[in-house]
């Protein structure tokens, strides 16, 4: 049995006309009476589609178009073109029925009342979303329970960390069971261990309500852990589309080989025959070698030199989202 | 229609919650309340002094209108600027984006969100300079004349805010718009004296282009028994009509925040 992909876009766009302006006193007095304006394509036709339950990783450099996107997915940008629809529903629409069923979440935004502890603002959002009192206790609880939050809640907001905010945030924006989650950044500036918590939380969420989470990060640890499928975006357009893997494999035709010198050998010794020479100290090289070159080059390698260790390495998710981006500029 | 009187009732909770944190300011806001009365009051001795009317206003009747002005006054900062100021502050920060994701109307979120809870000693020093006038001219109130202020107290209410409205929305285009909120506010304090006593191209401005006679004066006349069924009628159809065109502006804003309208 084949469903109907919960969100779907296609050939989507979004164009934003902005004023420009040259630098200088002269050029800004002229501008308040003549504005010329540029065509900015931020979001320039994409098309994919997401079942229901997938957690995708939404990459791209900053200016991509993934925050378009979003917005766009999330009702607060009207398309320029293209079509979109998220559970059956044309999201600029902004219809009640659909606003029900999704949460946005913005890392670098917050919308819990400073001044308050979070369990009184929430009971904004059992307003809003009129959710029945026990359900709301229930999903509470289980809130508390999963991202520990039993101590964070009554205290005022402002007096939590920022790792702790994020969390009594996005309990906040969960409290109606969203069958979507649209999450920008949600870990942006959390320490290592806040990060991991999160992530965790994402995937439990996703596990237990079979949720759509469609996620966008600059940490790569976050995509690993969590995205099976990635789409990689760049000046608005689709550059990638498939799982994790693929994409280290498609991208980066490198294998990383780290050979350990048994004694020290010679800066001077040649290494450029075996590939490129990322690091060289005297008792280590480090090499970037074609992956259908990678048996011969090892065996030369064990051959020639007076080798105590040797480690074949695909390169970091890093490395190759960074070679992606440099490749499409 | 119970969900948004439920919405209404956690905002004005959680606003009184976040109040109750900064103690201090109920003791700086009735300095403040003191001080606004002593000039308002201060003001028609001054006046009266060398005068027995103003206008055709007594100096009862003057008190009158000065408790409507500060009760007013009380409500826009109580309950319709502390709103907008956070509005305001949302597009700036981009924060709007979550009233627009929410299942519920934006503008009613907009200008519910919060309260001052202190300026209310506005709004009950207002109330009480009214009834100390009223109790002053041993005036005969019939209850007509108190269901007639009533229903205009509200309308002014009505109009202040849409006008407010009005000018909040425009943070859609410009971002940042206090500067018209300090117009506003320097327009306002001319409401203090009745509008017929000022100059007639004055008079039209405070009337029409800032509807200040109709939020003060035209309340304060309906409580000293001089309102003509004209004003009443002109106040109602002033009431609807900006109501309707402050909604009809938010959506044209929401339109045009999100890109549609272009």
């Amino acid at each position: 049995m084949t469903t109907a992909p919960v969100i779907h876009l296609h050939e989507l766009r979004k164009t934003y006309t902005i004023h420009k302006r040259e630098a200088g006193t002269r050029a800004a007095l002229r501008s308040v009476f003549h504005r010329e304006t540029r065509d900015i394509h931020a979001v320039d036709g994409i098309s994919f589609d997401l079942e229901q339950g997938e957690i995708v990783g939404f990459l791209g450099p900053n200016g991509a178009g993934k925050t378009t996107t979003l917005k766009m997915l999330s009702g607060l940008l009207y398309p320029t073109g293209g079509a979109v629809s998220v559970l059956g529903y044309e999201p600029f629409r902004r219809e009640n029925a659909y606003l029900r069923q999704i949460a946005l979440v913005m890392g670098q935004r917050n919308q819990l009342n400073w001044d308050i502890p979070a369990v009184d603002s929430y009971e904004v959002n059992r307003a809003i979303y009129e959710i029945p009192e026990a359900q709301f206790r229930a999903t509470l609880d289980e809130l508390i329970d999963l991202l520990d939050l039993a101590d964070l809640i009554t205290k005022p907001v402002r007096n939590l960390s920022l790792g702790e905010r994020m969390r009594v945030e996005i309990a906040g924006v969960l409290l109606h069971r969203p069958k979507i989650l649209f999450l920008d950044e949600p870990t942006i500036g959390l320490d290592v261990t806040a990060q991991r918590r999160i992530r965790d939380f994402i995937a439990e969420y996703n596990h237990r309500y079979n949720a759509t989470v469609l996620l966008t990060s600059h940490y790569m640890a976050d995509v690993e852990a969590l995205c099976r499928r990635v789409i990689v975006i760049h000046h608005g357009q689709l550059l990638f589309d498939g799982a994790l893997a693929t994409l280290v494999e498609r991208f980066s035709p490198h294998k990383t080989v780290i050979v350990d010198f048994a004694e020290r050998v010679a800066l001077s010794a040649e290494m450029d025959c075996y590939g490129s020479v990322v690091k060289r100290t005297p008792d280590q090289v480090v090499l970037s070698i074609p992956k259908a070159a990678v048996a011969a080059t090892t065996s030369h390698l064990l051959a020639d030199l007076p080798v105590s260790d040797l480690t074949i390495e695909d390169p970091s998710i890093e490395a190759v989202i960074e070679q992606v981006f440099n490749a499409n500029n | 229609m119970r969900r948004y009187l439920t919405l209404f009732s956690t905002f004005l909770r959680l606003s009184v919650l976040g109040e109750l944190e900064y103690r201090a300011n109920f003791w700086v806001q009735i300095l403040e309340s003191i001080l606004s009365l002593t000039v308002a009051v201060g003001g028609i001795i001054i006046v009266f002094d060398h005068t027995a009317t103003l206008g055709d206003w007594s100096a009862n009747q003057l008190l009158a209108l000065v408790g409507v002005y500060i009760m007013i006054g009380g409500v826009i900062t109580f309950a319709i600027d502390p709103s907008m100021q956070r509005f305001m502050q949302d597009v700036q920060k981009g924060t709007f984006d979550f009233v627009l994701t929410k299942p519920v109307d934006a503008q009613f979120m907009a200008s519910t969100r919060q309260f001052q809870l202190w300026k209310l000693i506005d709004v009950v020093l207002g109330l009480a300079i009214i009834g100390w006038a009223l109790w002053r001219m041993q005036a005969q109130i019939t209850i007509l004349q108190i269901v007639l202020a009533a229903l205009l107290l509200g309308i002014g209410m009505v109009i202040v805010y849409s006008f407010w409205m009005i000018l909040g929305t425009m943070a859609f285009w410009m971002i940042r718009v206090d500067n018209m909120f300090q117009i506003f506010n320097a327009m306002f304090v001319a409401g203090r004296w009745p509008v017929n006593i000022y100059p007639t191209g004055l008079r039209a401005v405070l009337t029409f282009v800032v509807p200040i006679a109709f939020a003060v004066t035209v309340p304060a006349e309906a409580l000293i028994g001089r309102i003509t069924p004209t004003t009443f009628a002109l106040a109602f159809g002033v009431g609807i009509g900006l109501f309707v065109v402050a909604r009809l502006f938010w959506r044209y804003g929401i339109r045009s925040y999100s890109g549609a309208s272009a």
